[in-house]
């Protein structure tokens, strides 16, 4: 039965991404006559024999020159093998080379987000369940009050200004030279350490905070099921109570939050790489944004939807295994 | 003629009792200080945005004077004035209200509006309808937003109108899934089977007898997603991406990020859009959340019984303890009664969250 | 016979935000060795609470607790450390609860949660205290124990879960079994099977049962002595016949006439008027004067005191009820 509800979780997961990609090359498209024109718009100093010339070597070059529905099946075929089309940039680069070399620097960050916001955001949300009602809690709660309606970039400009500019602590722009400077070193890894610092911390107090809260209500709603009174008439251990039976109970809602959580850090991310300057997939994004580069822009649209499918699918699995009781369809 | 009055008076009748509940739903939100806390920044915060260029000391778009340049908080500029056109950050501030109220609030309208209707067709129509929904929701859970919401704008054009209606296109989803399944609840319910036998229509159903159901929970998302919205808006603007034509807050972040804020230490160029965002987000928050404790009384009480302990009067504990005795049993009216009350009293304002 | 629980004079009380909640007001109870102890009441009466309390399980925040004396097996409990009781609860006293569903663990195997109890109190391996498991599990008459030890409670029906929780209660053999609604959940039928199960292993072992309910038929079947309870106190207690035969409190008549019997010639079923009062509102003198089709001034004014008007038969009411057939039904 479990084997059953995997393979159509990942059935659908498949059909998802498939209906994202087809939704990703259209909409673009919406409104667009003529794609050649965004790429090469009407200049005053050009006759219009010769902007119908270069508009048709545009379209032969980017393959605009055959039938939306075969530009579609064209674009299909390319992503097979990994081509997600040329750029509009000067130079007609491959949207995945661009993104690739973008690609680890955003992991970098959200990862490393993640993991800080995950770890420290489950510890502190345990601590305040566990000590209800006294300090440790109070200081949760109202840091939840207040952090949860400071925008990530309003404290990203916070942080930069005081550590910084003021305190000069840590780079408040990223050091241009890192990506290309980059080796295998101490001094290396140091240095990308260093300018990740402001960027990682301004996303991961947002992270801590909710992962906390998230992590609090659960766990003090599995304290007050039955089941914790069996264990306390049992004679259990308090650590057996808590480690065997609380904390097992109350991952799960956290491991769904966790994949829903991705794809709103994914969009915060874009507003912080612009404020630090990080060379990622989030400045790459707006920069295709400002250039009509509208292949650059559904390319990197379609690894970050592929991403949270991937991680809400990978989520769901593991939920799977520590809940027992799902089938399929039982879920949410 | 009787019967159009009478109509008349049904419907005069009908608006006001929806006053009163509306009234009535105020005041307990009300009763709460988070409630409280939350109602009155909005309040404050409407009437701001409604009477802005009464407030507002200066005009917020004259760029004119150049001496103005860079002015640190004074009495005359209070939040002082923008390093590179020497605007009055105070009066943007006062004008940014109207952007981020505007954007915020009807966007969280109509998604709550969107999000019920859809919400309720998924959960009471079901089948072909139930899944087209569902599926268009689990597939706009997994792309992400802000990118998205850059790709139309892109796509549609920067009004303001044009993004508030993409918000409420990508932000329905969540509401509609759970008044979905709380439909699906509601559906089973005797009084909504006795209307099916009794002939009533589908659409009478769901308007009549299954939205209501869902009230308390559609203010609750109007408070939250006009929150988060008001983020979301605020993060296109910083990134240039928002209304080029309006002052707002994120706009006035990104200004003072360009304009060397931080380089030049013009930190109250910063902190006042900041704290403008802050407020408006906050104060829709609470309301969001009170109405969360409302609709889901069980994760209130675990912190409130420790604040209940720490306030307790031993004295009358030890009254209520005395009192069960078979002995005394007689004596506790008068004596304790009058101690009970002021006792209450006390919780009244002492003990909230 | 050996005095098993001594408990005098329970008090519990919850502060909540309108007020303070007054669930127990000071309750006695005895218990002896192999005794079957019934406490009945509607629901909201405390009996769940005063169940709890005897194996120290309400905890403060949210109760504030109050007791003169507490012994079980003749040592004082009372001020005993958590970690003290940890080591009586589950050994020396367990607990069956009422809905099997929520009181086990959603994520573990049943035969897991049955084996925790081998391993902390008899502190064996994991693998023997499997097969002190299924040997439990046998005991319990449930069907195929090794491999419904692999099941997780949402696997198993609602009597296998019952005996799963039967099994867990036995495992140490303790000296105290507090069954608290143990068979309200289930299916009339089951419920049999279970209560045969329950009182079969209690006979055998010479436990002492403390059966919680709101069901007279139970009651009749397994208790020796009953205590009646009403808004926190207890309002008349004695043997099981003294119960059925000769009840002197006007709410144990009414339980009693409550319970639909086949010679019934009338078409209604017998009810008593109103409800149970709310624990932050409690009437001025006897809680159940207004449900009371006896109640005079004194009733209103004074809370009547436990007295003694048989051999180990007391009752809590200024007008007891000297012959149920002179009164007609309640």
């Amino acid at each position: 039965m479990k084997k059953s509800y995997v393979i159509k979780r990942i059935l659908y997961s498949v059909f998802v991404f498939a209906v994202v990609i087809t939704l990703n090359f259209f909409i673009p498209r919406i409104g667009v006559e003529d794609p050649a024109e965004r790429y090469y718009p009407p200049q005053g100093n050009m006759s219009e024999i010769e902007y119908e010339i270069i508009k048709q070597a545009t379209r032969e070059q980017y393959g605009f020159d055959v039938s939306p529905w075969q530009q579609y099946l064209n674009y299909l075929e390319g992503l097979t093998h990994g081509d997600l089309g040329m750029s509009f940039r000067s130079g007609s680069p491959a949207v995945a080379d661009l993104i690739i070399d973008r690609l680890p620097w955003t992991l970098v960050l959200s990862v490393s987000t993640m993991l800080i916001g995950l770890i420290i955001g489950i510890m502190f949300g345990v601590i305040a369940a566990m000590k209800r009602g006294r300090w440790q809690d109070t200081v949760l709660l109202n840091a939840s009050t207040i952090m949860i309606a400071l925008p990530s970039f309003f404290i990203a400009l916070i942080l930069s200004f005081y550590l910084g500019f003021e305190y000069e602590i840590f780079p408040a722009y990223t050091d241009p030279n890192m990506v290309s400077n980059f080796e295998w070193t101490f001094a290396s890894l140091r240095n990308v350490a260093q300018n990740a610092a402001l960027p990682v911390l301004s996303m991961a107090v947002g992270s801590i905070i909710g992962y906390a809260q998230g992590t609090r209500n659960a766990v003090i709603a599995v304290t007050n099921e039955d089941f914790i009174l069996t264990a306390k008439a049992k004679g259990l251990k308090q650590n057996t109570i808590r480690y065997k039976h609380i904390l097992r109970n109350s991952m799960l809602p956290i491991v769904t939050s966790l994949g829903m959580s991705i794809s709103g850090l994914i969009g915060g991310q874009v507003v912080i790489e612009q404020i630090f300057n990080w060379n990622g997939m989030g400045t790459l994004f707006l920069e295709a944004n400002n250039m009509n580069d509208y292949p650059l822009m559904m390319g990197i649209m379609l690894l970050l939807s592929g991403f949270t499918i991937l991680a809400i699918l990978v989520t769901d699995l593991i939920y799977v295994l520590l809940d027992p009781r799902v089938t399929v369809g039982d879920k949410r | 003629m009787k019967n159009k009055l009478s109509i008349k008076h049904r419907i005069l009748q009908e608006i006001l009792k929806r006053l009163k509940n509306i009234g009535l739903f105020l005041k307990r939100i009300w009763s709460h200080k988070q409630g409280k806390i939350g109602l009155t920044v909005v309040t404050l915060l409407v009437l701001i945005a409604i009477f802005a260029p009464w407030i507002a000391p200066f005009d917020p778009y004259d760029v004119s004077d150049r001496t103005l340049k860079g002015l640190p908080p004074s009495t005359t500029h209070l939040l002082g004035t923008t390093l590179n056109t020497g605007q009055d950050i105070f009066s943007m501030l006062i004008y940014g209200t109207r952007i981020s109220l505007i954007v915020g609030v009807t966007s969280g309208i109509c998604i709550a509006l969107v999000g019920s209707i859809l919400g309720v067709m998924a959960g009471y129509i079901g089948g072909a309808v139930d899944s087209l929904i569902m599926r268009i929701v689990d597939i706009m859970l997994v792309i992400p937003t802000l990118p998205l919401v850059i790709v139309l704008t892109n796509v549609f054009g920067r009004d303001y109108w044009i993004i508030i209606l993409i918000f409420v296109a990508l932000g329905w989803t969540g509401l509609s899934r759970t008044i979905r399944s709380l439909v699906l609840v509601l559906k089973n319910s005797n009084y909504v089977k006795a209307a099916e036998l009794a002939g009533a229509s589908r659409w009478h159903i769901m308007i009549r007898h299954i939205l209501p159901g869902t009230s308390h929970l559609l203010i609750m998302s109007t408070a939250l997603s006009s929150a988060g919205i008001m983020v979301a808006e605020a993060g296109l603007s910083f990134l240039g991406l928002g209304d080029p034509t309006a002052i707002s807050w994120g706009k006035m972040l990104a200004d003072a990020q360009g304009g060397g804020a931080l380089l030049f230490g013009a930190w109250w160029w910063i902190i006042a859009p900041g704290v403008g965002i802050f407020l408006a987000v906050f104060s829709f928050m609470r309301i969001g959340i009170v109405m969360e404790e409302i609709l889901n009384p069980r994760m209130k009480q675990s912190s409130g019984v420790y604040k209940i302990f720490k306030n307790l009067n031993s004295a009358y504990v030890e009254d209520v303890f005395n009192s069960m005795d078979d002995n005394q049993k007689i004596g506790i009216t008068a004596a304790t009664e009058s101690k009970r009350k002021g006792k209450e009293e006390t919780d009244g304002t002492g003990i909230e969250t | 016979m050996e005095q098993v629980l001594k408990l005098r004079n329970l008090k519990v009380i919850f502060p909540s935000h309108g007020g303070i909640i007054r669930a127990v007001e000071g309750v006695d109870l005895d218990i002896h060795q192999g005794e079957s102890v019934a406490l009945v009441g509607e629901s909201g009466c405390g009996k769940s609470v005063t169940s709890q309390s005897v194996m120290r399980l309400i905890e403060s925040p949210p109760a504030i607790t109050r007791l003169d004396t507490l012994e079980f097996n003749g040592k004082d409990i009372k001020n005993y450390t958590h970690k003290q009781m940890q080591d009586i609860r589950g050994k020396e006293m367990s607990m069956i609860f009422q809905d099997a569903m929520t009181s086990l663990n959603p994520v573990m195997t049943c035969g897991k949660q049955i084996d925790e109890m081998y391993i902390r109190h008899k502190g064996v391996s994991k693998k023997e205290a499997r097969e002190y498991t299924i040997e439990a599990l046998k005991l319990v008459g449930m069907p195929e124990p090794r491999s419904r030890a692999k099941n997780f409670p949402h696997e198993l029906s609602g009597g296998m879960r019952q005996r799963v929780l039967l099994a867990m209660a036995f495992a140490c053999l303790p000296k105290l079994i507090i069954a608290d609604e143990p068979t309200t959940a289930l299916d009339v039928t089951i419920q049999a099977q279970v209560l045969n199960v329950l009182r079969n292993m209690q006979k055998k072992h010479d436990m002492s049962l403390l059966l919680i309910t709101h069901d007279l038929s139970v009651v009749s079947n397994i208790a020796d002595i009953v205590y009646v309870m009403y808004s926190g106190k207890i309002v008349e207690k004695a043997s099981v016949e003294d119960i059925f035969h000769e009840p002197y409190h006007p709410y144990t008549r009414g339980l009693i006439a409550s319970v639909p019997k086949l010679s019934d010639t009338e078409k209604e079923f017998s009810q008593i008027p109103g409800t149970v009062p709310h624990p932050m509102k409690k009437p001025n003198g006897c809680y159940f004067h207004p449900r009371c089709q006896h109640a005079t001034k004194q009733c209103k004014k004074a809370m009547p005191p436990l007295i003694s008007v048989g051999k180990n038969h007391e009752v809590r009411c200024h007008h007891p009820l000297k012959d149920m057939k002179k009164e007609g039904k309640a």
